[in-house]
Parts: C-alpha cells; structure tokens; sequence
C-alpha cells in the first residue's frame, strides 16, 4: 500500500478521535448549569434529542397519573408497566453517559455485540436494584426523608464515577501502549522499507499463507519482520480478534476467554450503580400511593427498556469497530494503526467522561435541587 | 471505502455522544409571579409561588413528621423550605433579569419564604429581590432551568402580575415547548391581562417582559 494511503487512514483516525474528544467538550459546555453563558441563550434541543426529550417526558408525566389509576383500578397496573417499559428506551435513548460508556468500552476492548447485549442488560438491571434497595431501605424500612435519599445517591454517584474513571484509565493505559508500540514499529519499519525497496516486492509474493501473527508485537525490534506484517494481508483467518483484537503481549490471556465478563463488572458496576433518578421519585410516589411493589414492577420495565436502547447502540459500536476492523484488515498496517488509535480515543472518552462527570462539568441527572 | 465507514463512525459517534449530557426533567414547576415594584416605581424584586408536581411532592415530602397524615402544616414544612431556598443559590434561584439588556444581580431571597401543601402539590414561595432596585424600561426576567432537570412553566390563569408598577405594559413568552406540551395555555390567558408574545422563538425559556414609558 502506498504511504499516502495510510497517512490518509491516520488522518482519518485522528479526525475521529478529535471529533470524540470535542463532542465530548461540547457535551460538557452545553450540561454545564453556569457557565460562560449563565442566563444568556439557551441552548436548544431540536430534531432527535428534542424529540427524545420530549417522548421521555411525556411518558414520565404519564405515570404519575397511571400509578394513581391503578390505586382504583388494578389493569392500570398493565398499562404502567407499558409506559414503565416505553419511558426507559426513551430514557436511555437520550441524553445519559451509560450507554457512551457501554460504548466506549466496547470499542476500546473490542467486545463482541454478544457481550455488549449481556453488559447492557446487567448494568440496567442493576441500576434498577440500587434505586430499589435505596427506596426499599432509605423510605420504606426506615422512613428516611428524601434529602437522605439524595445524599446516599450522590455517595454512590461519586464511586460510580471514580469507577468509570479507573476503567478508562486502565484502557488507556493497554491500548495506548499498543498504540505507542504500533507507531514506533511501524517507523522502524517504514525506515527499512526505504532501505531495502527491491525486497520489498519480493516479500509479497513470499508471504503467502504467512501466519498472520507477523502483525503482533512479539516480534518487537525486528523491524524485518514488521516489513513482513504490512504484507500479511492475505491470511484467512476468520477470527477478526485474534488478529488485532486485543492488547497482544502485554495482556495475553485477560483480555480473550471467559474472563471477559469479570472484566465487564467493573463496566457494569461503573454504570449501572448509579440508579435513575426517575425510578426513585416513581418508586416513591408509588410508596405513598400504597403501591410500593407496582413501582417496584414499573422500575424493572424501565431497566428493561433502558437495556434495550444501549444493548442497540452497543452493537452499532460493535459493528461499526467491526467494519473498521475489517477495512483495517485489507489495508494492514495503516489499518491496525486506525484501530488502535480508535481503541484509545475510545478509552480516553470514557476517562473524560468519567472526570467531566465527578468534576460536576457534566450533570447526569440531579435527584434534589429543591 | 474509507469515506463510508468515517462517515458510519462520526453518524454512530455522534448520535451517541452528541447528545446534550443533561437529563430531562424530574420535576414540573407550574408557577406564578409577581414582578415587585417600590412606590418610586423602581422595581425591587420577583416573588414566586412555584408549584411542584405530584410526584416531585411525594419525593420532597418522603418521610417528613406530620400530625396528621397526609397533611402537612407550614411549620411542618418549615425545614424542608429553608432546605429549598439555601440550595436554590447555587442555581441562581433560576431567575435571571435583565434592565435594559443589562443583567442585573439578584439577592438572596427574604425570610418570608414558606411551603405549603395542598391536595398533594407542595408550592413553594419566595421573594427574590434585585441587590438594588431599579428603574427599568425594558425589564426582562427569564425563569429556566439550563439543565433541564426543572420544567417551568406558567400557571393558566395570570401567571404574572405586576405589584405596584407604574404604567407598564406586561408581556409574557412562553418557552417554544409549552407549543405542544401546552399549547392551550397560551389561549387560556385572558387577553386583557397579558398581552402573549408570539416571538418566542429560539427561546427556550419562560419569559416575562415589562415595558414602562
């Protein structure tokens, strides 16, 4: 491949990455409550996100009404469990830093959709137990008063942030060094390429049927062999991962198998602790009602809605890794180089997430201003 | 081949990360203010009665004493309103004037603040006052929420009244949302009260527009 191609690829990457990160900016500067623009424009909410916003609330308005329905009348409580369900994929739909988590992780790790659907729903479900447990505990069992509520749920929100925090910086710490060896390799590479020109054009022919392990690091230092790698475009392997999937040397065998999912907890923990603030005011307006297992009921609805939404946008970042991964393949050097500076634009988003969010720059969702 | 997936990438990333990181309300206030005018005609201040939804009232009231149940006095909700307003400082009280296109800083609000509770609904009251009352010929006071986590909107019926002003005239804007989420009110203010703007337009917050001569 020609090195104006790759650069072009390079380009491309580091546009991506620049994007995420300003978007992520902007995010913050539109959620900041005062900033540089305290009482001056609004910022408006137009097309998809105001239509999300909209749909999200008016199912939220409509379930004070139904809960109180199903006082009276107990089929409303199958009507609330619709609007339960319709009010979390809308929810999670919108605006909320779970699933650009989820996301971010699963194209920094490159997990499958599989275990971006199983990710999804966990964390969702767990999000729907802590608002449970906290209501259950906090009012129920001991009538605590809503002020309580909301400083338990900043202390939680506090370690759900430091959490996300760790996890970014861990992938950073992976997959930039990845990234950092790719480059210098690569380099070195390069560098020979121009020494040796003639072999060069030999090597293609030769390297046919070629273990495509010539992509990896373990042959760091070899700049030769590195010149082989460029070349090893036409092995069939049909399993992408194994191919530049993961962190190669640095972390051989956490990073495959069946420790994926040990290493999802800390995602599922980081994202799903923090409950919504939305069940807890419903779960305790069902609980003055005399209601308090329908809000439970409708709790679990939203979870069940929320997981669908982010399960769907965990597998569009999944599949569009996928179809990066698979470009990367026929463009091999270039190409790896796109996916591991994706990997870590990916890891850094969720680190400024994660401090955008513990730094009060980016509001998630406030349970008590008044 | 490149193009299209850069443009999967950025379609996909934006949709996930463009979104504004702010939540959608959780709380409705339905409110009623009066803009406060000194017998100098100098404008001193706004008082609000905000009204909270139900749910949002179930919430705030969770666990409080009450004599009787399911009702609550104003010295019951006394704590839970001196609560309201200290933490209300730190979101400017979500009232922001403006005298003749100039922001004017507003004080703390007065101690004749309270709660009261009735048929479910918790309204709060409070005065807050400009630091330095002023006369003013074009006064705008935008009430918002910029996170939107607060969802203000005007009562129906007068949601506005001026105390004590000279001879002004009153607008009143709603935000672009109450189009469709309540579009009725707008039809439902008397006409001799307030004179509604259909200018809102890329304002997103309730508006309350005092012209004197």
């Amino acid at each position: 491949m020609t090195s104006q191609a790759s650069r072009k690829i390079a380009q491309g990457a580091l546009f991506i990455i620049c994007m995420l990160l300003v978007l992520g900016a902007i995010d913050a500067a539109l959620a900041q409550p005062f900033g540089m623009t305290r009482g001056a424009a609004q910022p408006e909410f137009g097309g998809f996100t105001g239509w999300v916003l909209a749909k999200q609330a008016e199912f939220y308005r409509m379930l004070s009404g139904t809960i109180r329905a199903a006082k009276a009348d107990g089929s409303a409580a199958y009507t609330l469990m619709g609007i339960s369900f319709a009010y979390g994929i809308f929810h999670a739909a919108g605006p909320g830093h779970g699933k650009a988590v989820i996301s971010s992780y699963m194209v920094a790790n490159n997990e499958t959709w599989r275990r971006g659907v199983v990710l999804s729903f966990a964390s969702a479900i767990l999000q729907a137990l802590t608002a449970i447990l906290i209501v259950g505990i906090a009012a129920v069992l001991l009538g605590a008063t809503a002020k309580v509520m909301g400083d338990t749920v900043r202390i939680i929100e506090i370690v759900s942030y430091l959490l996300i925090i760790a996890i970014g910086l861990r992938l950073l710490w992976v997959k930039g060094r990845a990234f950092l060896h790719l480059l210098r390799s690569r380099k070195q590479a390069q560098d020979h390429g121009r020494d040796h020109a003639h072999d060069h054009g030999r090597s293609h022919a030769h390297d046919h049927g070629h273990d495509h392990s010539h992509d990896h690091h373990h042959d760091h230092g070899h700049s030769h062999d590195h010149g082989h790698g460029h070349h090893g475009h036409d092995h069939d392997h049909g399993e992408e991962a194994s191919a530049w999937g993961h962190a190669h040397a640095l972390e051989p065998q956490e990073l495959t198998g069946s420790h994926w999912l040990k290493r999802g907890l800390s995602a599922i923990f980081a994202v799903g602790l923090r409950p919504c603030s939305g069940a807890i005011i419903v779960l305790v307006f069902s609980l003055a009602q005399g209601l308090f297992w329908i809000g439970v009921g409708a709790t679990f609805m939203m979870g069940l809605g929320t997981a669908i939404t982010v399960a769907g946008i965990a597998t569009l970042a999944v599949g569009a890794r996928g179809l990066a991964g698979r470009l990367a393949k026929a463009k091999p050097g270039a190409g790896i180089l796109v996916i591991r500076g994706l990997e870590t634009g990916a890891a850094a988003v969720i680190i400024l997430f994660g401090t955008l969010l513990l730094t009060g720059y980016m509001v998630s969702e406030r349970l008590m201003v008044f | 081949m490149t193009a299209s997936i850069r443009i999967l990438l950025a379609t996909l990333l934006t949709l996930v990360f463009a979104l504004p990181a702010c939540a959608h309300p959780h709380v409705w206030v339905t409110m009623k203010s009066e803009v406060l005018y000194s017998p100098d005609g100098k404008v001193t201040g706004v008082r609000h009665a905000w009204s909270f939804d139900d749910m949002f009232s179930a919430f705030a009231t969770q666990g409080l004493a009450a004599k009787e149940k399911g009702k609550y006095t104003r010295e019951e909700l006394a704590p839970l309103a001196k609560v309201n307003i200290e933490s209300l400082k730190e979101y400017d009280y979500f009232t922001y004037a403006r005298v003749d296109g100039v922001k004017v800083p507003m004080a703390d609000p007065t101690n004749d603040y309270w709660l009261d509770y009735k048929d479910q609904i918790l309204t709060l009251h409070f005065t807050v006052p400009f630091k330095t009352p002023v006369k003013a010929k074009e006064l705008a006071i935008d009430i918002y929420d910029p996170t939107i986590f607060v969802d203000f909107e005007f009562a129906k019926d007068n949601p506005v009244k001026l105390v004590g002003a000279p001879q002004c005239k009153l607008d009143v804007a709603l935000p672009r949302e109450m189009t469709f989420a309540e579009g009725k009110a707008l039809s439902n203010i008397p006409a001799d009260q307030v004179n509604t703007s259909m200018a809102w337009g890329a304002q997103f917050a309730n508006k309350i527009l005092v012209h004197c001569p």
